[in-house]
């Protein structure tokens, strides 16, 4: 005997072995329909006792084994069932011969047989007879089970009458030897009168009985005559018996102590037919009556107790038993059964380090060469047994080994797929999961060396079993799951394999469905590369679309009633985590910037990566790139354009890694960082395109709050420029651009600009509107840069404080005073406050330009776009005035402005103002300039009362105040300057030299004065002439502008001769003389009214005299400035009436 | 002598393992790697003893069992050899936060006593306390220490 059966359990040993066998030609589904048909009659109650028959039928059994029918009885083939075809009466003899032969090869065991005919009709199926039952064909035999349970109880006859038989055989009778075949030898020429061989004989045959008393349903009577048998052996030493004696006393135990089978679902029981459902229940219980044994069996309420063994000593047995078997070589196969017996009764017992000592014993008994399928079956038998005492690695090791088996090169055929199956089974063992998932979750902890190992065995095999696909899947999850632990060289060696395979099979997404059942999920690829962040990205701040005010307005109030809440931002906080503040639009180029890093230790080539997303129609745009070996974080930017208007949310993004296509969510990828992943896009909106007449500029702007500047252009003017800018708008976009809104915004500046740096007309422009996709328009701003035209403050201070600088006119400190305000308001830059005399300081302007626009669909849905142009200046100082200051001109209504003009640029320059000639200015030259001005009454100027609540704080509205003065007076000025050699030209302003001093005296007094001689005015130049001799009127007339009273004055006319030597002449009583009094009273004087005094002077002798009108000075009010009584002098030639005649 | 010897976390996995010849290093995982089943039984039978009196040396887990089972051997041919060359004897220790140390002992040329293993572990145990006092070293993360190597490297050379 040499083949064993590992799936023997104790309970076996109860059962009759019956084979069902085919013969001719009958095709597998048939046979194996009629063998489950009949398989299924496998217990049977025996007539009215309640004993149960227990039938194990077998389609192959080898005959070998049959021989060692005699030692245990359930290996004796005691029934043979044949399944036959045959369809014409003719070869119906042929058919019946053949299971005669077949009954041979059993003969000598078989109790009875039948034989199952199926396709013959006729008369020779009407034929009654016991052993051969007729059917039409296979779907019309119902009465198998019946026919099946004749035949079984027709054995249970043969084998009761046997048992009777042997049981009463008593030792008169000589006792024949039962011997296993190779014993047969060893008993020639034995001494068969000898008490010790009669007595082995006696043994064997009780053990006999036993085993027929099991069989046959009586476990008490079969427990009495074991332990009987136990005792004789033992005293003859026949070690081979006596653990069969022992085994059969245990199975008989098991049998008693576990009702439910160890055999697992293989040789699980049913219970004992659905009549006595009470008496199943019954059996647990100590002390009530076992079914088996009723009637019949009388032994069993008394021998119970003593002769079945308790659960240990059923071990204590086996391990005897086993230890019997070990002594014969030959009875290998029975050691092995008996060592997987007992370890299903102890798997039972929960006893699992007891059952892996059998086991391992197991594992060490050496049965002859066994062939390679043998192997096969010896290894999954050993991992099955692993499996039932929770030894699950051990189980998996040994299936691994037989998966090794399957596969081993001796195999002819080696069988793939039985090796892939049996690897899958193991992963369980090794506590590994197929499903990518189960990694996500932090670090990997499992015995990565052997996990590893079994994965390139799945990959190995399923490549050699010819399904590159799960090669694929496998290796796939290998790389993915395994990255940590590979070494540099094993990545490079997996990745290159895993691009080799999918060369053939490209990697997919889907689930691949095995046909055992067990599905492999997909293996995306989210350690290659490794995304550490994801960051939906705004877009550019030129395209970006803004709501309108009012609207955004209406939404806010939808939210909350409440301007704040700290309730309400808490709440937005949290919906802000999710959403993102910004809008996507339709039909634009929308992008998710990414940063990934590459784990692998060469360059990883990512190529079709694109991401996934949800709710809106979206374009997604695919990029391919490289990464370096082990590069740290890399930003990659994926893009895509969205197609419809909604809600989008990115879930993840997709590659092609080594031929693999991987879809990663973002929700399974563990320590992600994201802002975020739903956004709103919003309809289409025109895109416009600005292209100026500017070189652009390098340097971009600083802007202050949030606007980014998308061009940026720069020109260097020469204060006081100006310079056109010709701005391109071209609708670039898809949609109509509709409305457009231009605004600027000087960006804050140190330097203080006069006059409007920026100006445009738009109407012209808008009269294009609406500009189709493509189309273009112009716009055009002047830029105009008039910068403070003083010089530096210290070197004007230098050249206010040397006394003589302002004017010149005395004047009394407390004015002085009022200069330096202005100074101190100035910040102070120490950058700024470089050495005096620098004049060549470049100074630099900025400024935004912002194009609104909107149109199309985003226009309705109350969307804009903004669009911005940084403006550069530079800024270089043309001219400087380094001084300012009046002198009086001949007429009290004018003065002359003298400004000290310096060239700061390098070229030749000609400055002229009003109506005065050019001024040539050479490089670095500095000439004085005179310009005659009327003086201003800047009363009259209109305050309005708007600027007066504007500027509550007094002294910005006295700034204002002087900022309008100076602005009259530059308009008065125009003071223009002109490089010819560059041909540019400009404006120079005075407004921002102006101080307090020189308007005081560019202002007309707000007492007038005019004096009038003869009825003429005088003024400066005016000569008036006069005959000597003749009374001439003269007339001072005070008209009073201020807002209050003035007077009482009292003026004093003194008339003198100018020698035009620096000699005044007052000695002139004898040449002039007063027609009444030369000193004036003037009254107080109203505002706005006027008061005149007249007098009158004759002139005695010819001659250029001039009058000096003065007031008293006690009579003066203090309170009054003294420029306020400014008179004119006056200048009156006498001439003789002879020179005239 | 030694020839094998692993750390094991609680939950199973190795944390350092080092075997002579170094080149049959995977042989000695898939040795530990089943050994486990048995310490684990165990540890769980001995789970209802109580805890300061446990004894943390468990003895001998396996007798010898050497299985060479390589499917992807250099020339992709598989192979499956099943020989006992040489006695190797699995022993097992768990600590009492249920980190388990097996030791695989060569006793084909000398049969060491049982004392001489419990002595072995113990001094395992207590570099194996260092490692676990140095404050740069993350439980659960594999065993990188030159001293825990060393006393390593002194038990598979000492006894032989």
């Amino acid at each position: 005997m040499s083949v064993p059966d590992y799936m023997q359990c104790a309970e076996d040993h109860q059962t009759l072995l019956v084979v069902v066998q085919p013969v001719g030609i009958v095709s597998e589904e048939n046979f194996f329909r009629i063998y489950k048909r009949i398989s299924s009659v496998s217990q049977i109650n025996v007539r009215d006792s309640q004993r149960v028959l227990y039938i194990r039928y077998r389609h192959h059994y080898p005959p070998e084994n049959n021989e060692w029918g005699d030692f245990q009885t359930h290996r004796k083939v005691v029934g043979l069932i044949t399944v036959t075809d045959c369809f014409s009466a003719k070869d119906w003899p042929q058919t019946f011969e053949k299971f005669h032969v077949q009954k041979e090869i059993y003969g000598s065991t078989l109790y009875d047989s039948r034989l199952f005919v199926f396709g013959l009709q006729g008369e020779i199926a009407e034929q009654p007879r016991t052993d051969v039952a007729f059917y039409p064909n296979y779907d019309e035999c119902e009465s198998v089970e019946k026919r099946i349970e004749d035949f079984i109880e027709s054995l249970f006859i043969v084998l009761e009458s046997k048992r009777l038989d042997r049981a009463t055989d008593k030792s008169g009778d000589k006792i024949p030897l039962l011997c296993v075949p190779f014993e047969k030898k060893d008993f020639v020429g034995l001494d068969t009168d000898s008490r010790h061989y009669k007595k082995r004989c006696q043994g064997r045959m009780r053990k006999h009985v036993g085993d027929l008393c099991l069989q046959a349903g009586m476990l008490q009577d079969s427990l009495v005559h074991y332990h009987m048998s136990v005792e004789l052996l033992r005293s003859v030493n026949d070690f081979l018996w006596l653990g069969a004696a022992l085994e059969g006393l245990c199975s008989a135990s098991v049998i008693y102590h576990y009702p439910g089978g160890t055999g697992g679902k293989a040789g699980a029981r049913r219970p004992q037919g659905s009549s006595l459902p009470a008496d199943t229940g019954n059996r647990h219980r100590p002390g009530a009556l076992t079914t088996n044994g009723i009637n019949a069996d009388t032994s069993t309420e008394i021998g119970r107790a003593k002769n079945c063994l308790s659960p240990e000593d059923i071990i204590d047995k086996y391990k005897e038993a086993i230890s019997y078997y070990s002594k014969y070589k030959n009875a290998g196969v029975i050691e092995l059964e008996a060592c997987v017996k007992a370890v299903r009764v102890l798997a039972i017992q929960k006893r699992s380090m007891e059952a892996s000592e059998f086991l391992q014993n197991a594992v060490y008994i050496n049965l002859r060469q066994l062939s390679e399928e043998e192997k096969i079956q010896r290894y999954s038998i050993l991992s099955e047994l692993y499996e039932l005492i929770g030894f699950h690695r051990k189980s998996a090791f040994f299936k691994r080994v037989a998966a090794m088996q399957c596969v081993a090169p001796s195999i002819a055929e080696p069988g793939w797929r039985a090796c892939y199956k049996l690897l899958l089974e193991t992963l369980p063992g090794y506590s590994l999961s197929l499903d990518p998932k189960d990694f996500n979750k932090g670090t990997h902890r499992g015995w990565a060396a052997v996990q590893m190992r079994l994965l390139h065995e799945l990959v190995y095999a399923s490549r050699r079993m010819g399904n590159p696909a799960l090669s694929v899947r496998h290796l796939s999850f290998l790389l993915q799951t395994m990255l940590d632990f590979l070494s540099d060289q094993e990545k490079k060696d997996v990745t290159q394999s895993l691009e080799s395979y999918t060369s053939k099979c490209p990697g997919t997404m889907e689930l691949l469905s095995l046909p055992d059942g067990l599905n492999l999920p997909p293996v995306p690829f989210t350690k290659l590369p490794i995304v550490r962040r994801v960051k939906l990205l705004n877009l550019p701040a030129s395209l970006r679309p803004q709501k309108m005010k009012s609207l955004l307005g209406q939404n806010m109030s939808a939210k909350s009633p409440f301007i704040y809440s700290p309730i309400i931002a808490h709440n937005r906080g949290e919906e802000r985590s999710k959403k993102i503040d910004f809008q996507w639009v339709q039909g634009d180029v929308c992008e998710v910037q990414l940063m990934v890093y590459n784990p692998m230790p060469f360059e990883l080539r990512v190529e079709n990566m694109g991401l996934l997303t949800s709710g809106v129609e979206f374009e997604s745009l695919p990029a391919a790139l490289s990464l370096p070996a082990e590069s740290g974080l890399y930003p990659v930017t994926l893009v895509g354009v969205p197609r419809s208007t909604g809600q989008i949310s990115i879930n993840g993004y997709h590659t092609t890694v080594f031929g693999v296509f991987s879809d990663c969510l973002l929700d399974s990828l563990p320590g992600i960082k994201t802002n975020g992943s739903t956004v709103e896009v919003i309809p289409a909106l025109p895109r416009l395109q600005i292209s100026t007449s500017l070189p652009r500029s390098a340097r971009t702007l600083q802007p202050s709050s949030g606007d980014e500047i998308s061009t940026n252009v720069s020109v260097q003017l020469y204060n006081g420029e100006t310079q056109q800018l010709d701005i391109k708008l071209e609708n670039i976009g898809t949609e109509p651009l509709e409305k457009l809104e231009v605004t600027s915004k000087i960006l804050t500046t140190k330097e203080k600009l006069y006059g409007d740096f920026l100006s445009w007309k738009l109407e012209e422009t808008l009269a294009q509107f609406p500009l189709q996709p493509g189309k273009t328009a112009t716009f055009t701003v002047n830029i105009k840069v008039k910068l403070d035209f003083s010089c530096q403050e210290n070197l004007l201070q230098d050249f206010n404080d040397d006394g003589i600088s302002v004017s010149g006119l005395p004047l009394s400190s407390p004015f002085r005073q009022v200069v330096k305000p202005r100074v101190d308001s100035k910040p102070v830059n120490p950058s700024e406050s470089s050495k005096a005399g620098d004049f060549s300081h470049v100074k630099t302007l900025e400024a935004i330009l912002n194009f609104k626009y909107s149109g199309g669909p985003g226009h309705i849905d109350g969307y804009y776009r903004n669009l911005s142009l940084g403006i550069h200046v530079e800024a270089e100082p043309s001219v400087f005035f380094t001084r300012v200051s009046t002198l009086p001109a001949t007429s009290t209504r004018q003065c002359h402005l003298l400004l000290d003009v310096f060239n700061s640029t390098e070229h030749e320059l000609t400055i002229s103002a009003k109506n005065n000639e050019e001024l040539i200015l050479h490089a670095g030259e500095c000439q004085r300039m005179a310009i005659q001005v009327d003086k201003f009454n800047f009363e009259s100027f209109p305050e309005s009362p708007a600027e007066r609540t504007q500027f509550t704080n007094p002294k910005q509205l006295e700034e204002e105040r002087q900022e309008a003065r100076g602005l009259e007076i530059n308009s008065k000025l125009d003071i223009h300057w002109n490089i010819p050699s560059l041909k540019r030209h400009g404006e120079a302003s005075v407004e921002g030299i102006l101080n307090q001093l020189v308007l005081e005296h560019l202002q007309l007094a707000p007492l007038q004065w005019d004096v009038l001689v003869d009825g003429q005015l005088c003024d400066c130049d005016v000569v008036a002439d006069c005959r000597v001799g003749d009374p001439i009127p003269l007339e001072v007339r005070l008209t009073n502008w201020s807002k209050r009273n003035v007077g009482p004055f009292a003026l004093t006319v003194i008339p003198y001769q100018d020698y035009q030597n620096g000699v005044h002449n007052y000695e002139l009583q004898d040449a002039i003389t007063f027609v009444g009094s030369n000193t004036f009273y003037i009254d107080s004087v109203r505002p706005t009214e006027n008061s005149v005094c007249l007098g009158a002077l004759l002139f005695l002798y010819t001659g250029d005299f001039y009058l000096n009108i003065k007031f008293h000075e006690d009579t003066t009010s203090k309170e009054l400035p003294l420029s306020w009584f400014c008179l004119p002098s006056v200048h009156i030639r006498a001439q003789g009436p002879d020179l005239q005649a | 002598m030694a020839v094998c010897i692993a750390v094991i976390a609680k939950e199973n996995y190795p944390l350092y393992i080092r075997s002579i010849p170094a080149e049959q290093e995977l042989k000695f995982h898939y040795t530990v790697h089943t050994s486990l089943d048995v310490v684990d039984e165990k540890v769980s039978a001995m789970g209802k003893a109580l805890v300061d009196q446990r004894e943390l040396y468990l003895g001998l887990l396996y007798p010898t069992e050497d299985y060479k089972v390589s499917l992807l051997s250099r020339l992709g041919i598989p192979c499956v050899k099943s020989m006992f060359p040489n006695q190797l004897h699995r022993y097992g220790y768990v600590t009492n936060s249920k980190v388990k140390f097996v030791m695989v002992v060569d006793s084909s040329n000398t049969a060491l006593r049982d004392n001489e293993i419990r002595s072995m572990f113990r001094k395992l145990h207590n570099s194996y306390t260092d490692v676990m006092c140095n404050p740069f070293y993350n439980p659960g993360d594999r065993i990188h220490s030159r001293a825990f190597d060393n006393m390593v490297t002194s038990m598979m050379v000492q006894v032989c």
